[in-house]
This record gives structure tokens, C-alpha cells and sequence, in this order.
């Protein structure tokens, strides 16, 4: 893990932490509702400040607490034409599998490429902590991956361009 | 299988079969598809013992234009018959007039395979004929006197062989310069590609320095001026790509065309495929990854949970204590 | 001290639990019902359940001394329970006149009268009309803004405090007329007609309160807040400023519940899973440590996890990993999540030596002090 990371990381992984104290609050807006308040926001008081970590200039989490929901969004690193295409595709890959991933929002914030909504449900079916490695390992994971899958791509173009190339030599 | 094969496959195994000592003729009628919306027919029509192979190529008359026509009469002479209806080209063997040494055989075989290649070559051929030709006039010019710069040489040969791809074939006197214009159609394919075509371009700075240059650039290469009905520049949309290979004269000795023709014909398939290839592979990994991305998230439920066991019809069954 | 007894009831958030006087029922609130669970040996067993809400339950009271239970849920009705000839519960629907959720619900000390919050803003004190036979309410309305999130009543059934999201705690007076008799003067106030605001602080970060408690004297009032503090304040004498609010901040997780456990010693649970003390008095309080024991061992009461072979496979096949390894799914605390509710189990003359907590883990858990 690089020197940058694990700071990072760590400050998320609190903040998150302390982002998921959430309770069963049914709405005060509309009668017999019950939303996430984060997605409603119709009432002021009951959202928190929304809170940026940044790495640096491209890579950063949005965490907005509220009563009883949260949203995460994550913008993943891409340094690069390739990467962006491989963060994109990645990412709306794991969207269409929104439903299996419960916490998953099936749009991203704008600005960033992947946004969770873990609401006081998700909080009581599912292990807080747990539920903070998962978004954590899923960050350092992430940028692993694409990285990985670029490094491939570069390995597997310059194997077939020598081996059509080398017939002419 | 990382480099494609020049001849096809299908209509290879197929005569082999036929060919094949005590093989007895059947009667045949196959349409068999090959790279560039090419189309083949393999049939009896008369009788069993006669195949015919016919070849459906959507810029055959352009092909026609560059010389086909001679190419195909050199490589299969007595075999050509008059072209089957809604196709371009025919040829057909007689099962009972064939070769009778096994070398002859395989060698009939090869060339009818080649049916598409040789059809693609006459362009090629003729504009390496040309560069020879332009190679002993240069020789009579002192280095003042020679012509300069790109509008030097002879013209430029475009075969459209897909709806919105072509190649462009042009010879000068030390060179001849293939260019392949060819289409993204999704932004992802255009990224992958420019990552292959950047290892094609530097492959020569790294170990493959006898190889052909290879350029690529979104708009059309100088070589092109004058042309109509050119795709792509500044800010035109539609992902072209030109891909230019420049073939030094040491890939156009007679030795060696036959081989290098052959081997540039398979580049914009070859190139597609391998980005194809790619994408599948990637695709896999991301759904390999979410499997993992899900295991990491099922370990936030609580253990314990499966008490309550369901039955296949869904009811339920409590453990007796 | 002997170790907490811990009854994991289900797999299901407990919003709040209330135990009987004589602590051989439990009811707790599980969704859109209440269990009523009985004490058989070491273990309760669920025995009854009432059913009447459709939407999830927030509140329940046991009444200690005529075992009336009050009910509050998120689809604006509370109701009283009481239990006929036959030994079935039979629910008296409340007359709330709110059209948001009910968030909280609590007896007061004489059991003449409930409160129940609300997420219109209202406090509802509901009480009993003989002459029509119903549980008629009357509105606290001012000046809350925003959803109340918790009520808590004074020694004298006549003030009530209420928590609310718009981050204030404030002391009402409930005093009705022919159902209560008139209160002492206190410091809170000496003449104190309905609606009186006897008392309004603003948490200072203006964090949503979670939770109010009277201490068992009457005389200080504690409140925890989002911004895991907790704040007491000792009032002066009526219209006058306190005579000291201290405000103790932690670097907890924000507290859900607190209970004064003496006349200086508060409890406190929430997010962080654990039960937390504090100490102190109007010249200063402190947190002073936790109800957990030393984590490293075992716990006796903890239920072992049956390791089968198809539980391994299980495992591996879902979760990717062997369920023989390093098990960190288990938090260090005995509750596996946030604790809603603290409640005195073991109190007599002001001073309680058994406490008891339920949680979202579905566990409820008495602890010794």
C-alpha cells in the first residue's frame, strides 16, 4: 500500500464509521412515508454536512450523512484515456448489478463515478463495520483492478503488434 | 491462434475431404461466410464429381479495375468457368481430372482457399509492379532533379471492400504506402484500438526494426489529398481511423511479395479481432471481480441466519428439538 | 461483577423493549408487532404477540404498576393494551389527532397519563376520559420544530421532557386538569398550566437529540446528542438560567439512550455497540468507563456458531473465504449493533443495579452495574 493510501483510507473508513449511526426515521414531510431522508431532503435539519475526502485532484470520496440514510460516492482514479473507459466500464458493469450489491445506487452522483446509498435498513440487516470494509476493500480493490486490467491491455497490444510485425522482418 | 489463417479454412478441409483417396463424391451446396462480408458457394451443380466455387466480393469491380481479372487467369487458368449467378467468380475441379501425386493435390487445394486472397492481390500486385518500375526511372534522376514530397509516385488504388472501410494502395520510387481506413463504432473500441495501434507503431523502435513503419491519425494522411468522400479530420465524428503501413523495398522483392500481399491483407481483421478478443477478456475479469466484490459484501450479514431451512417447494421446516 | 445475561430473541432490530414489574415478561418491539415473551428458567419464550399496527412499532411501555401496555408505531396510532377474562390483550386505539409518525411512547409515574411523541412536531399527553370511555389527548405544539424524538417523564408525572431533531431538549408542563394534582414548586417552576416551557437548551453543535432523562430526584435533566455528547443541566429556580449545563463530549460514537442510574451516575448506549458510564455532579461530569469486560476471553452466554461441514462450503462458496479461519465478523462487544433502548431493570430508592439494553442485533441484555 503506497504512503498516501493508507491515510486515506483510513480517514474514509472513520467517517464513514461515524456517517452510519442511523436510525428508523420515518419521513416528517409526507404522512405514513418513510424515505431516505438523504435522497428526500425535504427536511434541512435532518441532513448533515456533507463531507469530501480527497486523495488528491482525482481521486476523492463525497460522504453525505443524514438521518437515516447515507450516500457515498466514490470518484475512482484515471489517469488516462484507457483508464477512464476501463473505470466506466467497470463501473456501469457493477450498476447493472445493483440489486445483488443491496447498497449499490443504480446512479452515480455527478462528479463521480460510482455512488452507494446505505440506508438505516441496510444497517440493521448488515454489520455496520462490515459494511465499512466492504466500501473500503472496494476502494483499494477498484484502482488494483484497473490498473491491472490496463497493464494487460498494454501487455496484450504489444504482443500482437510484434507478432504481426515480425513476419515482414 | 493469434494470427489469422490467409486461406479459408472451411472450403480447405472441405476439398481435402473430397479429395481425400476413396472418398466418394457426394453432392455439395454450402454458402460459406469469410472476413469482409465475402461470400463463397461451394456446389454440384452437374454432377457429383464436379465442385463449383464461387466467390461473392462486394468490391469486385474495383478489383476488376487493378488487374483481378489477369491475377485469377494466372492462378487457376483452366479451372474458371463462366461465374455463377449473383456471384462474382467462378471456379470449378473435376473430381475425376485430378492430380495424381499427393503435392499436386494440396497444392490445388491451397490455391482454390486462396480464392479470396488472390482476388485482393491484384491491387497490391500491380502497385508493387509500379514501384519497380518508378525504382529504375528514379535511378535516372540526380537528387535535384527528383520529384519531392508526397505527390510524387503513381496513383492511388482504393478498394472499398466494406460498407465504410477501405484500402488505399500507392507507390513511389522507394516505397509503396497501404493505408487502411477503418471504423470504431463504439468509443470503447476506439480507445482499445488506439492502444494496439500505438505497440504497432512503436513495435519498431523495440526489436522489430526490418518491419514496416506503421502511422495512425484520425484524419486523412497527406497520401490521400484529392480524394473524395473521405471520412474524418478535425472534429469530425464517426471514429475513422487511417492505419499506414509504409513497405521499404526490401519487403517487395519478388521473393517475398507473395508472402507480405498475403500477410497485410489479414491486418484490419487481425486488428478487430484482437480488440474483440480483449474486450471478452476484460469483461470476464469485471465479472469475476464483482463475484469477489460480493463475497466481501455477504460477509456483513450475520452468521446464523440459515435457521429457518425451505424446502425446493418453498415451505418451510422448523428442526425438531 | 457477573457477566451480562444476554437473550438474542431474533435477527431483527429491537426499536424498544419493556420489561413487567415483576421482570418475567418482556415485550419488545419486532416491525409491525409486539412479542410478548415469558421467563422460563434462564431463557424467554415467546408467548404472545400483538398485533394491530401496520407500520413498524417505535415505542412500548409496560405500565410497572396495572400492566397496561401503550404502543406507539410509525402509522400514527398509538394503542393501549390491556389483557381480558380469556388472557388475550385487547387494544384500545389512542385518539393521537397526529398525521405524522409516532416516534416514542412512555407511562408517566402515576400511569394516569402517556406521552407520545411525534414526527408532526406535537407531543401528544394522552389520558383517560371516563365519561366517553377513550384515550383523549392534548397537543404540546410549541415550540418545537422538527420530529421529537424521545420523552421522558419527571418523578411528578407533571413535566415531561422531550428530545427533538431541531436539536434542542425542553421541559414541558403536561399538567391536566381533574386527572393530575397540582405539582410542588420546584426548581423548575412553581404555577405551571399546560404547555408551560419550563426549560429549552440547544445542544451546541445543534445536533439531533437522542434521547431525555429526568435524573431520580427530578431536579437534573440529561440529554445525549448526534454529536456524542451528553449534557446535564441543573436548573436554578423558575425563569431563571441553569445553574450549570455541562456538556461531556466523547470520541464515541453518538449515544442513543441514557438512564440515570443514581443522583450522579449516568448510563449511556448507542452506536458504539457498548454500554458506557459517567460520573459526576453540578460541578463537573466525566466519562468513567464502560460496562464491557475485557475482551480477549470468551464470553459465557455468547451462542457458539455450529461449524458443519456444509457451513465451511457455505462459507467458502458466498463469503470466499473457509469458516474455520479468523472469524472478525463478531464485534468485540456483546451487542453485535447499535443498542436502541436502556432500561432500568433492578432499581429500588433511586438507585439501579441492574440495567437492560436492546438492539438492533435483536438482542436484549441485562447488565449488572
Amino acid at each position: 500500500m503506497s504512503q498516501s493510501l493508507r491515510p486515506y483510507l483510513s480517514c474514509v473508513r472513520s467517517t464513514l464509521t461515524a456517517a452510519l449511526s442511523l436510525s428508523n426515521f420515518a419521513s416528517q414531510a409526507a404522512e405514513r412515508h418513510n424515505v431516505p431522508e438523504i435522497e428526500a431532503a425535504s427536511s434541512p435539519e435532518l441532513l448533515l454536512n456533507p463531507l469530501t475526502v480527497s486523495r488528491n485532484a482525482e481521486e476523492r470520496v463525497l460522504v453525505e450523512p443524514s438521518v437515516n440514510s447515507v450516500r457515498v460516492s466514490i470518484r475512482i482514479k484515471q489517469a488516462d484515456e484507457i483508464e477512464h473507459i476501463l473505470v466506466h466500464k467497470f463501473t456501469r458493469f457493477l450498476t447493472q448489478r445493483a440489486e445483488a450489491f443491496f447498497i449499490l445506487r443504480r446512479k452515480a452522483v455527478p462528479g463521480y463515478d460510482i455512488s452507494f446509498l446505505i440506508t438505516n435498513l441496510h444497517t440493521e440487516e448488515m454489520l455496520k463495520h462490515k459494511l465499512v470494509d466492504f466500501i473500503i476493500e472496494f476502494m483499494e480493490e477498484v484502482d488494483k483492478e484497473i490498473s491491472e486490467m490496463k497493464l494487460f491491455l498494454n501487455a496484450r497490444a504489444r504482443f500482437v503488434a510484434e507478432s504481426f510485425l515480425t513476419p515482414f522482418d | 491462434m493469434l494470427l489469422l489463417d490467409y486461406q479459408n479454412v472451411l472450403i480447405e478441409s472441405l476439398l481435402k475431404d473430397r479429395f481425400a483417396p476413396g472418398a466418394t463424391p457426394t453432392s455439395i451446396d454450402q454458402v460459406v461466410s469469410d472476413f469482409d462480408n465475402v461470400t463463397f458457394h461451394i456446389s454440384t451443380p452437374e454432377s457429383k464429381t464436379k465442385i463449383l466455387v464461387s466467390l461473392a466480393i462486394k468490391c469486385y469491380p474495383e478489383l476488376a479495375k487493378y488487374g483481378a481479372e489477369e491475377v485469377l487467369q494466372r492462378e487457376y487458368g483452366s479451372l474458371i468457368v463462366q461465374p455463377e449467378n449473383g456471384y462474382d467468380f467462378s471456379v470449378q475441379v473435376d473430381l475425376e481430372q485430378l492430380p495424381s501425386s499427393d503435392e499436386e493435390k494440396t497444392e490445388l487445394i491451397r490455391k482454390i482457399s486462396l480464392l479470396k486472397r488472390n482476388a485482393m492481390a491484384a491491387p497490391f500486385e500491380q502497385a508493387f509492379d509500379e514501384f519497380a518500375s518508378l525504382q529504375e526511372q528514379a535511378r535516372q534522376y540526380t537528387s535535384e532533379s527528383a520529384p519531392q514530397g508526397v505527390r510524387e509516385g503513381g496513383t492511388v488504388r482504393a478498394i472499398h471492400y466494406r460498407e465504410e472501410e477501405a484500402i488505399y494502395i500507392k507507390a513511389s520510387h522507394d516505397r509503396v504506402t497501404v493505408i487502411f481506413s477503418t471504423i470504431f463504432r463504439e468509443e470503447t473500441d476506439r480507445v482499445y484500438g488506439k492502444v494496439f495501434l500505438q505497440e504497432f507503431v512503436d513495435a519498431r523502435k523495440r526489436g522489430v526494426q526490418n518491419a514496416p513503419q506503421v502511422l495512425a491519425r484520425d484524419d486523412p494522411p497527406l497520401e490521400l489529398q484529392g480524394i473524395p468522400g473521405l471520412k474524418g479530420g478535425k472534429g469530425a465524428e464517426g471514429g475513422v481511423t487511417y492505419v499506414t503501413f509504409v513497405l521499404f523495398p526490401r519487403h517487395l522483392t519478388p521473393q517475398r511479395r507473395a508472402e507480405v500481399i498475403s500477410h497485410i491483407q489479414t491486418f484490419r481483421d487481425y486488428f478487430h479481432y484482437h480488440i474483440k478478443a480483449s474486450k471478452a477478456y476484460i469483461h470476464s475479469r469485471m465479472r469475476r471481480r464483482t463475484a469477489d466484490f460480493l463475497q466481501v459484501l455477504r460477509r456483513a450479514r450475520p452468521e446464523a441466519e440459515e435457521k429457518e431451512r425451505k424446502t425446493a417447494s418453498g415451505r418451510t421446516f422448523t428442526v425438531k428439538s | 461483577m457477573a457477566a451480562p445475561e444476554v437473550h438474542h430473541l431474533f435477527h431483527a432490530p429491537i426499536a424498544d423493549h419493556s420489561f413487567s414489574s415483576d421482570r418475567s415478561t418482556l415485550a419488545v418491539a419486532r416491525d409491525n408487532n409486539v412479542e410478548l415473551y415469558k421467563r422460563s428458567g434462564n431463557a424467554f419464550r415467546l408467548q404472545d404477540e400483538l398485533r394491530g399496527h401496520d407500520k413498524t412499532i417505535t415505542g412500548v411501555d409496560i405500565a410497572p404498576r396495572s400492566g397496561r401496555i401503550v404502543t406507539s408505531s410509525q402509522d400514527r396510532n398509538a394503542y393501549v393494551w390491556e389483557p381480558s377474562k380469556n388472557g388475550e390483550w385487547k387494544p384500545t386505539l389512542v385518539l393521537l389527532r397526529i398525521n405524522r409518525a409516532a416516534t416514542c411512547v412512555r407511562w408517566c409515574p402515576s400511569e394516569n397519563k402517556f406521552a407520545v411523541g411525534s414526527g408532526a412536531r406535537i407531543i401528544a399527553v394522552c389520558y383517560f376520559e371516563e365519561e366517553n370511555d377513550w384515550w383523549v389527548s392534548k397537543h404540546l405544539k410549541k415550540p418545537l420544530r422538527s420530529t421529537v424524538t424521545s420523552v421522558a417523564w419527571h418523578p411528578n408525572s407533571v413535566l415531561l421532557a422531550a428530545g427533538s431533531t431541531d436539536g434542542h431538549a425542553r421541559v414541558f408542563s403536561s399538567f391536566i386538569k381533574g386527572t393530575d394534582e397540582r405539582p410542588e414548586p420546584s426548581a423548575w417552576g412553581e404555577r405551571l398550566p399546560f404547555n408551560t416551557v419550563c426549560g429549552e437548551y440547544l445542544n451546541p453543535t445543534a445536533g439531533w437529540v437522542h434521547d431525555v432523562a429526568f435524573s431520580p430526584s427530578g431536579d437534573a435533566l440529561a440529554f445525549c446528542a448526534h454529536d456524542s455528547s451528553v449534557t446535564i443541566v441543573y436548573p436554578s429556580a423558575p425563569e431563571q438560567p441553569p445553574q450549570a449545563v455541562i456538556s461531556v463530549s466523547t470520541q464515541l460514537l453518538p449515544f442513543t439512550s441514557l438512564l440515570w442510574s443514581s443522583e450522579t451516575e449516568l448510563v449511556c448506549a448507542g452506536y458504539d455497540c457498548g454500554v458506557y458510564r459517567f460520573s459526576g455532579s453540578s460541578d463537573g461530569w466525566q466519562l468513567t468507563g464502560t460496562l464491557e469486560k475485557d475482551t480477549s476471553q470468551s464470553r459465557p452466554g455468547m451462542e457458539q456458531r455450529e461449524e458443519s461441514a456444509l457451513n465451511m462450503f457455505r462459507s467458502m462458496d458466498l463469503k470466499g473465504r473457509s469458516g474455520a479461519g479468523v472469524d472478525d465478523t463478531k464485534l468485540k462487544t456483546v451487542h453485535q449493533n447499535s443498542i436502541n433502548t436502556l432500561r432500568a431493570y433492578d432499581e429500588s430508592g433511586g438507585q439501579v443495579a441492574k440495567i437492560s439494553t436492546g438492539g438492533v442485533d435483536g438482542r436484549v441484555v441485562v447488565w449488572n452495574l
